[in-house]
């Protein structure tokens, strides 16, 4: 299809707009929190986390592909994949910490430092930052060699943050493959899915995007090498 | 300039106007107790008393003509309230009873909350009639800071994503002046 990335892109806006209705609008303050109306980032702080997760997942994958078979095509894959599990992660982790001081107050810096979801998930962002930094350099061999075994350390980061909340210290609220996750009301629900939706098609959209500069970006280089 | 002070006055009142309401349509919840004498009690409350707002329970009589002497009404841990009397009126329409919103200073959940009619038998007082409702003690915040964590949250979606779509598009704009791509191919420059 011709405009498919760019139609991602277009269906991803509009079911953002979309959960925005639901979510700031339609339902009311939600009630048994102390901040009712920060709990709105909720419908767009999960969907955040999940594609991060669903992000560095590719890095990992990405990762053991070229580690395999030296795929281009891998390696380019997670290159791209971990910026924007960067882009996404920044927004889980700065949205959480604004719902975090309205909800539970106190000390920011503390609160990452002893919930134990915070603390890996803010390792596993940073993690995937020395990955990034770590690829701004000339691409040789050995440095996408060594990226793709940074990249898969997000095989232990990953699913670590992830069950940090149910197996470790944490206050963080635990939904998604719970009780909690059937009794969600159903507009609530309808929101969060929407928004999940939205950012998956946003994400794509900013992936193919991504990947096709990472294309051009190299077909340039070849040229200068040729040229040189 | 004399507009200000009205408005400013206006403004003062308007944010201490209570939006509390008194009326059955308001209340949220209802339960109603059957009795064998075929004189039901409805009750309507709200599950969530709000700390800093009235919080009321209203109550009338369906049919029949027993009434207890006296209801009582009480939190475990709480405030409690009486009322008497009832068997001296032939049949009451309505009535309801209120807690201070400050009753509460501090947010708790599943509480209980005791609902007794009593009546004069031959023992003295006895509960014959005695029911729990659920309630939720809610702590409203400030919603002017809660608004702006809110916003502040939201801005943050907003900016990475388009920050990041400005980025990605400059760096695109840059390529394919270099080396002449157009989104359907490669072609050479003139």
């Amino acid at each position: 299809m011709k405009y498919a990335r760019e139609s991602c892109g277009v269906i991803g806006f509009i079911l953002v707009l979309v959960t925005h209705y639901i979510g700031l609008i339609q339902t009311g303050p939600a009630k048994f929190f102390t901040a009712p109306n920060a709990q709105k980032l909720f419908y767009f702080h999960v969907p955040s986390g999940l594609i991060t997760y669903l992000a560095f997942m590719m890095v990992v994958g990405g990762s053991a592909l070229y580690l395999y078979n030296k795929s281009d095509y891998a390696d380019r894959l997670s290159k791209c994949s971990a910026e924007l599990g960067l882009v996404f992660g920044f927004m889980s982790l700065a949205s959480g910490t604004f719902w975090m001081k309205a909800e539970w107050g106190g000390d920011i810096f503390s609160r990452f430092m002893t919930d134990m979801r915070l603390a890996t998930t803010l390792a596993m962002w940073i993690l995937y930052i020395a990955y990034v930094v770590y690829r701004r350099q000339p691409e040789t061999f050995a440095v996408k060699k060594n990226a793709a075994i940074l990249g898969l350390s997000g095989m232990v980061m990953v699913p670590l943050s992830y069950l940090s909340s149910r197996f470790l210290r944490s206050h963080h609220p635990v939904i998604v493959g719970t009780e909690d996750q059937g009794s969600l009301d159903s507009s609530l629900r309808f929101g969060l899915y929407m928004g999940l939706f939205g950012f998956l098609f946003l994400y794509i959209f900013l992936f193919n995007t991504r990947m096709k500069i990472e294309e051009m970006e190299r077909i340039h280089l070849k040229a200068k090498m040729e040229k040189i | 300039m004399k507009l200000y002070p009205y408005l400013l006055v206006i403004l003062l009142l308007a944010s201490n106007t209570s939006a509390e309401c008194r009326d059955i349509e308001c209340m949220p919840d209802e339960y109603r107790a059957e009795f064998h004498s075929g004189s039901d009690w409805i009750f309507y409350y709200d599950s969530i008393f709000t700390i800093g707002s009235n919080w009321y329970i209203i109550f009338e009589r369906d049919g029949g003509v027993q009434n207890p002497e006296t209801i009582t009404f009480s939190f475990v841990d709480g405030p409690n309230k009486k009322i008497t009397g009832f068997d001296e009126a032939p049949k009451p329409d309505n009535s309801s009873i209120s807690f201070s919103g400050s009753s509460f200073i501090k947010e708790s959940f599943h509480n209980v909350f005791y609902i007794n009619f009593t009546s004069t038998g031959d023992q003295g007082q006895e509960v014959f009639w005695s029911y729990e409702l659920e309630i939720q003690i809610n702590e409203d915040p400030s919603p002017a800071n809660d608004l702006v964590y809110l916003w502040g949250g939201m801005s943050v979606f907003w900016l990475s994503i388009g920050l990041y779509v400005l980025y990605i598009s400059n760096k695109f704009r840059e390529l394919s002046d270099k080396i002449g791509v157009e989104d359907n191919g490669i072609r050479k420059k003139n």
